[in-house]
Order: structure tokens, then C-alpha cells, then sequence
């Protein structure tokens, strides 16, 4: 019997493998991460948490409307329509023809000053039905032609306008450059000329870097088809701040885009003259015109769009919040009520 | 098709095959790029982008510069080629090591230190104790004087034990420097992967002659990979090289398996894709019908008259391009990033650790955790999976007399142990049964402890339970066995072993006594398998009765018995069987029908019990997992008796009256066909009832279905929620998976032996248990985890935050890209629909890369309801089963949320930045910043829970975005240049965002709002009660309330017919009497409350098959 004992405890150790303490080594260390522990915040939909939100809302976006509307209100704005107007009465069966000849195209043009109007004053010409943001037409220009002298010959965005017919490369090249708005305007306020600033019309940062100092028009506008205005070949383009404008290319069809700053008051009643050169052919698309005297407030022009969206989207908000309040008193529901659950009401099915 | 190997023959095999270089790389230097490229390009998605980048280099189309789309392009394709790249270079760096390790082999009759790759067929290599085996060889020589050598196969199987690998027997006795110089030639099969088998012949030429052709196994192969154990030198023939070998050939790269939300993803892709089409369609008619009317007119445009042959198609061609980012091309890359995630978590869920073994769970596949949460049946092996195949002999009946009760094990069975000191003979040669009947190696250890190397852990039992009874199998020197018996050394010869076969259900040993030079016949083996051979007018009845009552208390049984034989008897037998064991051809049946000649007229001595214990947790594993509406069947090789029983002690099936089971079987076709309809007819009726009716099906009767009635048994299929196929082979438990699967349902298999693989690889999900069988299950699944019961975990858990996190991260990406897209579209038609992006390349490129990606990762973190939310109801994984958060309906809420959105962003932009400021470069950045402001709000309204990251994602991204374009618009080159500065100045821009991101995102908040609290779904409501507190703890209320409702409606399907023949077979009974009852075919069950756990059993009518 004896003997047998310690044969009896070497069958064990396979058993006791089982039974033996618990090895941890492998355990690795805790971390929330890994665990998916983070602490979290859980927020839910609660009747108070989004009503509350709702009115909050309302109640901030109520008064910015009222805000906004009125410093839209404030702006005065001059709006003027030439395009038919300025075309001879006998012309005007054939506007096309008439812009397309080499008759005067002058026009003179009468303003009120309906409200007092503070410098300065913005002018802006305004084009409707005229898409700048044409594929064709927003990829026709070469940055780096206009920015640097010595990258002229880069024309391979440009075209159809990227060289004149014998190959010499255009500066500046591109359908947007071809195509420069070339009405002109001259104010005359009492007889007496009223100044108009056309410079610092564009953005600085355009005129500092996109528009080189030392790059000057060549072979501009010397193509059988002329487009839109002809370009000082004397003045760096830096400083032909038309231009620049102008190649500000808009987003949309309807636009507006600045032509001077008139830096005196204008009073109430004053009779402004204008003395326009109708040069731009908008009448093969049936483009609108419009000259545009305008004010600013801290929001921009006149635009009332942003103060009654914010009127309606509040007003809303206000609504939804009392009918979430009226629906909540009237109907209230207990939130998390485990007897919603369908498996709790009948059990095996589900 | 055979190959003839010459035996060390250095001129002769040197070409013919190839050599011992192991690759498995898929890439060599040369192919790789071009191999790369064609798989990733074999994916539709890639080449759709591939399309898209290649269009963009046409510049009279592209809307935008083709770097945002070639940047991210090349960096997906980077990303995956790298990934690829690293995998195949730590691949070829594993095998140059394979490759350049030295071995020892015969060159020129000298033994030549070489590298492993130079090895050819028919080398003979040397090798040392604990060497790994280079090549497959045919075993020569060992350091054992008989022959004997031992290998760990665990790289081949991932079994741990030892092996024992024998010389052929024509090489016995020959002189070790004799070996350098053997010649012969080996007939072996051509190289294929089963690892089980080697059926081949060896003839040694002079002077080795031995006229007799030499049969090989198996048990004389040295596979490549194994290692050589306990022996000090062993040489062999290599047979089969390099990528032929038997591992070579079984290596295989699993298909990759493919998700339901995959597919779903796949599905709305294309959908998107349609729409596409569509847009690019329209949109390219009416562009043709404006540039033809409209900017004809449009002089400045310049439009000529008469343009190139493809005109036409350029409007549509740019459309397609301004809506390619539809479909977005960061959804792969985030799909892959946060899978990856997934996984991860996995692998560091600290829950999930096995603390006994310390094994971690694993997240193989690193692409299916969604499906995890999608999982609608489960299918689960017995043995090892839902038990710890952790074997205690427990009970035993010899000659009649019960050892061992409730209160005591056999061992310290008092009676027992009398028996044992008087020196009963019936029980002594029970004992030397137990310790000699085996393939046991007992290693003995410096301090003289023995441990037991064992094949099957119930011969390890059974030895460990000998040893303990006095009867310690000490040591086995070659052939003989050295039996410890109360101080008294016996030794035994074992002349032949018959082995153990599924099909045989038994195994034998030949013993020759070294004493009295007496040969006996030990056998063990299944009931059925023993006891129809016992000698004429030996009495079986308390034998089948004993296995039967172990039965019922969910033991193993194994009869044992034993034979003298006469020497002759021997003699003769011993020929057959050495010529049986030398046919090349169906060999296995031939040895079986051998074996069967010498089985029989035993003298049955016993019955022992070995008891395989549930594992900790595997009844509420179940019922968890059936509340989560996921269904289970039980595929087990073992015998149906024990099947039900186990599934009875774990919940699986319910004992009588709440549950019956169904029972399908019959021996021919008819009886099958009969059987399946009559279960089919019942299921059909009780289908209404809430009761769980299960079906039981043998391996016999499942085959005759599958075959001839595979409609009918797909439709039970369907209907049964559970169902229990009992002595089913690994391929019929591959075909069942393949049937659910053809039914659309989500299948995960679970299992732990290499019985399970090939089931394991068809399921969608393959899930195996790093248990005692061995690593083979857990190799070839997708997951593996240490216990059954961290299922739960990695199927709640895991699973469902997946599928939620992904089913959000998917329509989020849809709805991002919808949303931009939808804008561009818009601008098209106050753009001549010209194909005008409104957006520039750099914002977009950043759009899809960056703004919009990284918030949306963090929401891997989200999780909708806490863990033990989900624990205590898990009923709420319906929602993901039935795929309620990503379908075509929840996509068309998204689509709609972006078009809405993007009417808000596009209407309020240009109405607020008209006329004078309507700049190009100001209103793009406008229109994008509001994209970001609202995609920031949405991704924050729709995440459950906030941590610090998913703050910082959210919200940081909002900064980010500011500091890029900052950054962007003070570089004077580009053409956002000032911008940023100027538009942040601007009072009307933020008043125009804030109006954006409110009027976005309130209808969307209150739409939300309102269906979370008036039509609010189950989620919804738990996510309410545990935030609030207050009605959570009444949450625990509900499982009691449940029961009693359950009680409540029990009685209701207590009046069912109890012994409706043939349409009702009521296996189950509720009569709480153990005893036995036989009433007719429909068999009566019993069960009765053990003191520990419900041990609920069932009798079977003796003799019923």
C-alpha cells in the first residue's frame, strides 16, 4: 500500500491543473479605453431639455431679426434700370445691332436722392442674366499670368482668348479679362461734378498678389472680336482695379459689382445726374443693367433676406416649443416606462 | 497517382521534385505591384473611383482638380498595398528563417550539415531531439532501440499530447552506421493534405534485402512542423518537400467572408449609384438643351458654333464627375479603420479573459464584428463547448455490483476499495483493463512523479483512476508495459493494438503476459459496440442496464471486456492483420473487418462512468441568448441519450410540459420520410403555442433527409427553433450550416475540436473555444474565446455596438457626401448647368478626407444603451437581427436629412451673399462652412453617449476646420487666399451660419424629438429608463413578473395529448418518479432535481433500436 501513495498523488497533477490558483499573468492592465469605459454623457430627449431649447432659440433669434431687418431698412439704395432706356427710340427694335455699332452710345440718366445718404457712398453696377460662373467662362484665366511678368506665355487655360491670331500671348488672357464691363458713369450733382473714387475698389490683398505691379496689358483686346473694355497698356495691372474687380468672378447670375465710392453726403431730394457711355452688349441674352447707389450697414447692403429668415426660423422654434408644450400637457408620457416594452406584455412572442 | 522515391539516391530524385523551400508569400518582388493593383482593382468600388480619377484627367471635363480625387485614391491604395506588403514581408521573413535552418542530412554517404531548403526527396535527415521537423519523412532509425520515437504534432492539429511514431518494420535491427548508406524505393500516394493518412509501401534494396514489400503509415511519418520529444535522434526519408508536404498542402487562404451590412452597404451603393446615373443623365440633357438655346446667346461664354464629334457627351461626362463623390471614397477606409477597432475591443475586453488559463478572447477576422449582432442561429457542438471535456472518472459497475453514489465518486467508494484489497478478481482485471486498454504514455518525471501523455482524455481518466485504485501504469519501455499493482510489477507485452475508430466505437489491445507468456484481447468501447459480442450465455442485462441509469445522469460510459486467446488463434489472426494493415487501398475497412474477427465472445467485465461537466455558465448563456431571440441547434458527434440530456441540464431544451421534443428516425428511407413528416405535421400545429418543441435527429437519419428530403427538412428548419442532430460527422454538420444558410439566416457556428473546422469555416461567423481538444477550432474561426458563456458578451456586446456603430458611420457617410453633392447639383442650374463646382478642390478633397471622416470615427465609441442594459433585456438585439437601423428606409431618412440640408445651406447662402457679395471663392467657403457646422450638430445629436473623444472629435473638428482654412487662406498662391480672414470679419457670415445651422438642424431635432417620445422605439424607451434612474429599478422586476406569467400559462398546454401515436411522441414527461416505465413506441422521460442543479434525464426504452 505504501509504495502506491506517491503514485497516486503523480496522477494529480493533471487534475489539479484545473484547481489551481488562478494565474493572472496575462491579464493586461485596465484601461477605460480598451474597456469601452470612458465616462460618458448620456443626454436624452427630455419633454423640458427641448422645449427649453426651442425657446432659447426663439428668444435669441427673434430680436436678431428685428436687428437685422432694421439696419437693412437703414440702407439707401438708389436703384437704377438703363438698359432699354438708353437705347434710341428707333434702335430699340434692334438692340443687338445697336450696341454692336459704332453710334454714340450716350446716356443720360436722372436720380433722386430719396433719403439722406452718409459717405461714402458705394456705386455699383448690377448685371442680370449673366453668368460669370459659367464653366467655359470661370476656368478662362491664368493666375499665373497675372501675376508675374515673366509667366506670360502661360495661356493654356485662357481659352478661346489665350493668344491673338499670329500666336503672341494675351495679357491679360482669358474669356474674363476679354469680356470687362465697359459702361462708363459720371455724376453731376447741381451742375457741379460729384467726385467718384475709383480707386481702393478692389480687395488689397488682390491688387498685392494676384495682380502683379510689373505685368502690363499686351495685344489686349486686338482680336477681330472685341469683347468688353480696352485696358491702359501703360498701367500695371496691379493698378487697373476694374479689372480686378471684374475678374472677381460672381456665384451667381444676378450681381453686383462696385464701379467707384462717391465720398460726400448726399442729401434728401438731390437731383443727381448721370452721364453713362451704354457700351456693354447684355441685350444678345436679354441682360438687365442697373446702376446702383447704395449706403452700408455693419450687415452690407440692403438685404432683408437675413433679418426675416431669422424672424420666420424663430418664430417657428417659438411655435414648435408650444406645441411640444401643449402636446406634453395634454398627452404626457412616462419616459422610459418599462410596460412600453412589447416582450414585458407578452412574453415569448416579440 | 503515385511518386516512387529512391532512397537516398543522390543523382537520381534530384529534379523530378521540388525542394524543401518553403513560401508562402502571395507577392515576389517582380509581381507585386501588378498582382496588388488587379486584386484591388477586382473590387467594383475601386474601380468606379478608378473611373472617376482617370475621367478627371480630361480638363475639358473635370469640374475639379484631379489630385482630390487621385490624393485619397493613391492613399486608400497605399494604405491596403502597404498592409499587404508588410504581411508578405514578415511571410517571407518567417520562411527564410524556415528556409536557412541547418540540418543534417546524407550527402554522398556522409552526413553533411545543410540548409533546410536544400533538402530534396529522398534525403535522409537526421535529427536531434526537440528539432523541428523539416520536411515530411518516412522514419528509418531512432535512437530507441525498438524503433520508438515521440512527436508533438500541435503546429499540424493543435494537439498537445505526444505522439508516438514507430520505424517501418523492415528497418528494425538495422546497424546505426548502416543507415548512412540505405537504398530502397518508397511507393507513396502524390502529395495531398490529410494529415491522418499514409497509406504507402517500402522495399529496401541489398544489402538490405527483405523480400517483403513493408507497409507504412502514418505512424511511421515524421511530419513537416511537429517536434521530436523524449528521443534523443531519429532519421528519416523525406518524402514530400517544401509547399507539398502535408502541411504545405492544407495551407490555405480562407475566402474572405462577407457581412449582411456589407452586403447591405453594397446594396444601397449601387442604389446611390442608379441615382447617380440619373442626375448625370437629367442634368446632361437639360445642359445640352441650355448650352444649345441659352448661352448661344451668352457671347462672352464663346461658345463655337461647331464643336468636336464627342460634344454632347462632355456635360453629362462633368456631371458625373461633380457627382462622384456620391458615393464616398472615404467609407472604405473608415469602414476598415473602425472594424479594425472593433476587433481590437475584442481582443482587450477584460471580461472576457478565461482566468483559469488565462487565455484571452481574439478577434481573428477582423471584418464580421457586425455580424455578430445580426447572429439569428447558433449552432454549438457538445463535448468541450458546452461541457469543460474535462474528464473525472466518476462511477463504475463491475460484474454487476454499483461503485460510486450521489455523495461518494467510485474512487473513495469504500466497497470498492475492499474489493480491491481482497483481491477480487472480477475488479482486478477491470483495473488492469483501465491501465493497460490505452495509447497512454506515462512519463515519469526526475522527482518520480508520473504524468500521463494521452490521445483521449477519457483513457487519461481511466488511467489517472486506475492509478489512484492501486493499479499505477508506471512505464512503458517499447512494447512493454509495466503495471505497478500494490507494490507488485507486472509487465505486459502489447503485441497488437486495434485502434479506435469512429465507426468501430471501440479499441482493443493484444497483450501478451511476460509471466505466464499468456496472450489476452482487453477491449473497450461504446455499449453498442461491446455488448452485442460478449460470449454466449453471458448475461448483458445489468450491464445495459448500468450504462443506461449512468446515462441519465449525463455520464460517458465505456463497457470494458477482455478475452484469453489462444496462441494460435493468435498466430493466424496476427498474419491477416499485417496483411490488412498493408493494402494500399481501403485499408481502414479492411483492418476494421479484421479487428471485428478477433472483438467478439468477450468476457464483459464492466461499466465505467467518466463525467464531463457543463462548463460554468452555460445555461444562462443559453436562455440569454434565446431571450435575444437567437436560435440553437446542438450538433454533437455523441450519442443521442447523452445529447438530450446535456441539453436538458443547460436550458437548451425545456423538460415536459413547457417543452417537447420531437424525434426523427428510422433506418430506411421510408422510415425517415414517415418520422419527418409526422414532426413536420406536429411542429406545424404547436408552432402557434407558446411552447419550445424541439427535433432530435441522428447522423443516420439527418443524411437520408438531406438527400432525399432536403425541402421537408428545410422547412422544419425553419419552423424549429431548436433542434439536437446527435452522431453527426464534421461534414454533416458543414451541410447544416449550409442549409441554415440557404435560408437567409445568419449562422454562428461554435466548437472547439478539429471536428468542428470545417463547420466553423462555413458558418458566417466561426466561433471557436480555446479548449482542451486542442487549437485547431480557434485557428480556423473568425473569433476565439476561452469559455462558452463570453458568447453572451461577444454577441450583445460586441456585436451590437458594432452593427450600431457601423450602421451610423455608413449613412453618415452617405449623407455627407449626399449633402455636398446635392449642393453642387443645385449650383449647376444658377450655373448655365455648366458642370460648375462650386466648391474647390482642396475643400473638397478636405471634405471627404478630413471634416467630415474624423468626427464619425469617434463614434465607435458610442454606445446607445449601457452593457447591463443590454444584458437585462436582450431582447432588444432584435432590432439588429432584423436589421432595423440600417435599411433601405432608415437610408431614404438619411438621403432625405441631406437633401433637406442641403436646400437649407444652398437657399440661405445665396440669398444672404447676393448681389454685391456674391464672390465666387466667399460664397463657396460660406456654403462649406455651414456643410461642416451642420454635419458637426448632426453627428453630435445622433451619438448616445459623449466621452472626452467624441467631444474632441466633434468639436475639435469645427476648430480644425477654421485653423486649416486660416492657414489655407494666408498662403497668397492659393485661391481661397484671405478668405478665411475676411469672411471671419464679416458679422453677416456668422449670423448666416448660425441661421443655417438652425434652421437645419431644428426640424431635424424636433422630428427626432417627437419620435423619441411619442413613437418611440424599444431602444428609445430603455435608454429613457436607464438615464432618468428613476424606472430602472423597476426594471428588475420584470424577470419575476415574467415567470409568472409563464406559470400562468403553463397549464394551458399541459392538456396536450400525451400519447397520441404517431403524430405525438411526447419524449418528454412530467412524472417525477425515476423509475422506469416502457409505454409502447412513444417513449416516457424522467426527471428529477439532483441536489446541486436540475438534472433533468430521460429514460430510453431498453433495446428500442
Amino acid at each position: 500500500m505504501n509504495s502506491n501513495t506517491p503514485s497516486t498523488s503523480a496522477g494529480a497533477p493533471g487534475s489539479a491543473d484545473s484547481t489551481a490558483p488562478r494565474r493572472n499573468s496575462k491579464r493586461p492592465k485596465y484601461s477605460r479605453f480598451t474597456q469601452q469605459e470612458l465616462p460618458a454623457c448620456k443626454p436624452i430627449l427630455t419633454p423640458k431639455w427641448v422645449i427649453s431649447a426651442f425657446l432659447l432659440v426663439s428668444v435669441v433669434f427673434i430680436p436678431i431679426g428685428v436687428v437685422s431687418l432694421f439696419a437693412s431698412r437703414d440702407v439707401v439704395e438708389i436703384i437704377d434700370r438703363y438698359e432699354t432706356d438708353c437705347i434710341p427710340l428707333d434702335s430699340r427694335n434692334d438692340k443687338v445691332g445697336f450696341i454692336q455699332s459704332r453710334r454714340d452710345k450716350a446716356c443720360n440718366r436722372t436720380l433722386t436722392v430719396p433719403k439722406h445718404m452718409k459717405q461714402p457712398i458705394y456705386v455699383y453696377y448690377q448685371l442680370d442674366n449673366f453668368y460669370q460662373n459659367h464653366r467655359r467662362y470661370v476656368k478662362s484665366r491664368s493666375d499665373q499670368q497675372l501675376r508675374n511678368p515673366s509667366n506670360e506665355d502661360d495661356t493654356s487655360s485662357c481659352k478661346p482668348e489665350d493668344t491673338t491670331a499670329n500666336g503672341m500671348p494675351i495679357v491679360p488672357c482669358g474669356l474674363i479679362a476679354w469680356s470687362l464691363f465697359n459702361d462708363t458713369y459720371n455724376f453731376t450733382r447741381n451742375n457741379q461734378p460729384v467726385t467718384l473714387n475709383k480707386r481702393d475698389i478692389s480687395w488689397k490683398s488682390d491688387r498685392d498678389h494676384k495682380f502683379g505691379k510689373k505685368v502690363y496689358p499686351k495685344n489686349f483686346q486686338n482680336n477681330t472680336l472685341i469683347g468688353g473694355d480696352r485696358l491702359d497698356s501703360s498701367k500695371s495691372l496691379s493698378e487697373q482695379e476694374n479689372l480686378i474687380v471684374w475678374m472677381r468672378t460672381a456665384a451667381l447670375p444676378t450681381f453686383r459689382k462696385l464701379y467707384g465710392k462717391i465720398e460726400v453726403d448726399l442729401q434728401a431730394g438731390d437731383v443727381i445726374n448721370v452721364g453713362l457711355q451704354n457700351n456693354y452688349n447684355t441685350y444678345s441674352f436679354n441682360g438687365k443693367k442697373k446702376l446702383v447707389l447704395s449706403t452700408t450697414s455693419w450687415l452690407g447692403g440692403k438685404n432683408d433676406f437675413l433679418g426675416i429668415a431669422y424672424l420666420v426660423v424663430g418664430g417657428l422654434c417659438f411655435f414648435l416649443a408650444m406645441v411640444f408644450t401643449i402636446i406634453y400637457l395634454v398627452k404626457p408620457r412616462q419616459l422610459g416606462d418599462p410596460s412600453y416594452l412589447s416582450w414585458n406584455r407578452n412574453p415569448g412572442g416579440r | 497517382m503515385k511518386r516512387y522515391i529512391y532512397i537516398n539516391d543522390d543523382d537520381l530524385a534530384q529534379d523530378l521534385y521540388c525542394d524543401n523551400r518553403i513560401s508562402n508569400r502571395k507577392y515576389t518582388i517582380w509581381n507585386f505591384l501588378p498582382k496588388n493593383l488587379w486584386e484591388q482593382f477586382s473590387r467594383f468600388m475601386n474601380q468606379y473611383f478608378l473611373l472617376i480619377a482617370c475621367l478627371q484627367l480630361w480638363s475639358l471635363i473635370t469640374p475639379v482638380n484631379p489630385a482630390s480625387t487621385w490624393g485619397p485614391l493613391i492613399f486608400i491604395f497605399a494604405v491596403s498595398a502597404t498592409k499587404e506588403a508588410w504581411d508578405d514581408y514578415n511571410r517571407y521573413l518567417s520562411d527564410k528563417k524556415a528556409n536557412e535552418k541547418e540540418v543534417w542530412v546524407v550527402r554522398k554517404g556522409v552526413k553533411k550539415l545543410i540548409q533546410s531548403q536544400d533538402i530534396h526527396v529522398g534525403n535522409i535527415v537526421w535529427l536531434r531531439e526537440n528539432d523541428e521537423v523539416p520536411c515530411d519523412l518516412v522514419l528509418l532509425g531512432t535512437a530507441d532501440p525498438l524503433g520508438l520515437c515521440f512527436v508533438e504534432t500541435a503546429a499540424i492539429d493543435g494537439e498537445t499530447d505526444l505522439k508516438t511514431r514507430v520505424i517501418p518494420s523492415a528497418c528494425m535491427g538495422i546497424d546505426l552506421e548502416l543507415l548512412h548508406k540505405i537504398k530502397g524505393v518508397i511507393e507513396c500516394p502524390i502529395p495531398n493534405k490529410d494529415i491522418r493518412r499514409f497509406d504507402a509501401n517500402m522495399r529496401l534494396f541489398p544489402p538490405f534485402l527483405d523480400n517483403d514489400v513493408c507497409p507504412l503509415t502514418i505512424k511511421n511519418t515524421l511530419l513537416q512542423s511537429c517536434y521530436l520529444r523524449n528521443t534523443e535522434w531519429a532519421c528519416g526519408v523525406s518524402v514530400y518537400t517544401g509547399n507539398e508536404t502535408k502541411l504545405g498542402m492544407s495551407r490555405g487562404i480562407a475566402e474572405p467572408k462577407l457581412t449582411a451590412v456589407d452586403a447591405m452597404i453594397d446594396k444601397l451603393t449601387g442604389a446611390i449609384f442608379v441615382f447617380q446615373i440619373v442626375v448625370v443623365i437629367v442634368l446632361g440633357i437639360a445642359g445640352n438643351v441650355w448650352k444649345n438655346t441659352e448661352a448661344k446667346k451668352q457671347w462672352y461664354v464663346e461658345y463655337p458654333n461647331e464643336g468636336p464629334w464627342y460634344e454632347l457627351l462632355v456635360i453629362p461626362l462633368r456631371f458625373e464627375l461633380l457627382c462622384s463623390i456620391m458615393i464616398p471614397i472615404s467609407i472604405k477606409v473608415s469602414l476598415d479603420l473602425v472594424k479594425s477597432l472593433y476587433a481590437k475591443f475584442i481582443d482587450w475586453d477584460d471580461q472576457m479573459v478565461d482566468l483559469e488559463t488565462g487565455t484571452r478572447s481574439n478577434a481573428t477576422n477582423t471584418a464580421i464584428s457586425e455580424d455578430l449582432g445580426q447572429v439569428e442561429y447558433i449552432l454549438t457542438d457538445k463535448t468541450g463547448t458546452l461541457t469543460e471535456n474535462k474528464m473525472i472518472f466518476k462511477r463504475c459497475c463491475i460484474r454487476g455490483t454499483f461503485y460510486g453514489n450521489e455523495n461518494r465518486d467510485a474512487l473513495s467508494d469504500v466497497e470498492l476499495l475492499d474489493a480491491i484489497s481482497t483481491g477480487s478478481t472480477d475488479v482486478i482485471q477491470f483495473l488492469k483493463v483501465m491501465a493497460i486498454c490505452n495509447t497512454v504514455v506515462p512519463i515519469q518525471s526526475k522527482t518520480g512523479a508520473i504524468s500521463y501523455k494521452a490521445l483521449s482524455q477519457d483513457e487519461e481518466a481511466l488511467v489517472r483512476a486506475a492509478a489512484s485504485l492501486h493499479m499505477v501504469f508506471v512505464n512503458k519501455n517499447g512494447n512493454v508495459l509495466e503495471i505497478n499493482f500494490n507494490g507488485l510489477l507486472l509487465r505486459y507485452e502489447v503485441l497488437d493494438i486495434l485502434e479506435f475508430t469512429s465507426d468501430r466505437k471501440r479499441m482493443s489491445v493484444v497483450v501478451k503476459c511476460c509471466l505466464s507468456g499468456k496472450i489476452f484481447l482487453l477491449s473497450k468501447g461504446a455499449d453498442e459496440a461491446i455488448l452485442p459480442h460478449a460470449r454466449t450465455g453471458q448475461q448483458t442485462r445489468t450491464f445495459s442496464e448500468a450504462v443506461e441509469q449512468y446515462a441519465q445522469l449525463g455520464l460517458r460510459t465505456l463497457c470494458l471486456a477482455w478475452r484469453e486467446l489462444d496462441y494460435d488463434e493468435y498466430q493466424e489472426w496476427s498474419l491477416m492483420f499485417k496483411e490488412a494493415n498493408s493494402i494500399l487501398v481501403d485499408r481502414e475497412w479492411r483492418v476494421a473487418e479484421v479487428c471485428q474477427r478477433l472483438e467478439q465472445n468477450f468476457e464483459i467485465l464492466g461499466v465505467a462512468a467518466i463525467e464531463d461537466r457543463l462548463q460554468d455558465g452555460v445555461p444562462e448563456t443559453i436562455s440569454t441568448l434565446r431571450k435575444a431571440g437567437i436560435n440553437f441547434w446542438m450538433l454533437t458527434g455523441d450519442k443521442q441519450s447523452t445529447a438530450i440530456q446535456i441539453a436538458l441540464s443547460c436550458n437548451f431544451i425545456s423538460p415536459e410540459p413547457k417543452g417537447q421534443l420531437l424525434l426523427i428516425n428510422g433506418k430506411t428511407e421510408d422510415e425517415v420520410c414517415r418520422s419527418l413528416e409526422r414532426v413536420l405535421l406536429t411542429m406545424r400545429i404547436t408552432n402557434t403555442e407558446p411552447k419550445d418543441v424541439a427535433f432530435v435527429v441522428d447522423g443516420w437519419a439527418l443524411e437520408i433527409s438531406l438527400k432525399h428530403y432536403r425541402k421537408a427538412f428545410t422547412e422544419l428548419a425553419i419552423l424549429s427553433r431548436t433542434a439536437i442532430c446527435c452522431r453527426v460527422t464534421p461534414s454533416q454538420k458543414a451541410q447544416l450550416v449550409e442549409l441554415l444558410k440557404s435560408c437567409d439566416y445568419r449562422t454562428l457556428a461554435i466548437g472547439d475540436g478539429g471536428n468542428d473546422v470545417r463547420m466553423i469555416q462555413q458558418a458566417d461567423i466561426g466561433v471557436g473555444i480555446s479548449g482542451r481538444e486542442g487549437l485547431q477550432a480557434a485557428r480556423a474561426a473568425d473569433y476565439s474565446i476561452g469559455k462558452f458563456r463570453f458568447l453572451t458578451r461577444l454577441i450583445l456586446v460586441h456585436g451590437r455596438y458594432s452593427y450600431n456603430r457601423t450602421a451610423f458611420l455608413s449613412q453618415y457617410s452617405f449623407y455627407k457626401s449626399l449633402l455636398i453633392c446635392f449642393i453642387q447639383i443645385f449650383f449647376s442650374f444658377i450655373s448655365g448647368v455648366s458642370g460648375t463646382s462650386l466648391f474647390n478642390s482642396v475643400s473638397l478633397m478636405a471634405y471627404n478626407v478630413f471634416y467630415t471622416s474624423i468626427p464619425v470615427l469617434a463614434s465607435v465609441l458610442d454606445k446607445d444603451l449601457s452593457e447591463k442594459t443590454v444584458m437585462q433585456h436582450p431582447q432588444i438585439l432584435f432590432y439588429c437581427q432584423a436589421g432595423r437601423l440600417l435599411n433601405p428606409s432608415t437610408f431614404a431618412g438619411w438621403f432625405g436629412r441631406s437633401l433637406f440640408h442641403a436646400i437649407i445651406v444652398f437657399v440661405i447662402t445665396i440669398h444672404s451673399y447676393a448681389f454685391e457679395k456674391s464672390e465666387m471663392e466667399e460664397v463657396s467657403m460660406v456654403a462649406l462652412s455651414g456643410c461642416i457646422w451642420l454635419q458637426a450638430f448632426v453627428v453630435a445629436l445622433e451619438t448616445n453617449s459623449f466621452t472626452i473623444l467624441q467631444h474632441l472629435a466633434v468639436w475639435g473638428n469645427l476648430v480644425a476646420f477654421y485653423v486649416i482654412n486660416l492657414i489655407v487662406s494666408a498662403i497668397p498662391s492659393t485661391g481661397m487666399y484671405t478668405i478665411m480672414f475676411r469672411l471671419c470679419r464679416q458679422p453677416l457670415y456668422w449670423t448666416t451660419i448660425i441661421l443655417i445651422t438652425m434652421a437645419g438642424m431644428g426640424p431635424v431635432l424636433a422630428l427626432k424629438y417627437f419620435r423619441y417620445t411619442y413613437r418611440s422605439s424599444k431602444i428609445n424607451i430603455l435608454q429613457q429608463a436607464e438615464r432618468l434612474g428613476g424606472p430602472i429599478l423597476s426594471l428588475g422586476n420584470i424577470e419575476p413578473q415574467l415567470r409568472s406569467l409563464e406559470k400562468d400559462l403553463s397549464p394551458l398546454s399541459i392538456s396536450q395529448p400525451k400519447n397520441r401515436n404517431p403524430v405525438y411522441e411526447p419524449l418528454l414527461s412530467d412524472s417525477p418518479s425515476a423509475t422506469r416505465r416502457s409505454i409502447g413506441p412513444g417513449t416516457p422521460f424522467d426527471y428529477f432535481q439532483s441536489q446541486t442543479r436540475l438534472s433533468s434525464s430521460y429514460l430510453r426504452n431498453s433495446k428500442d433500436n
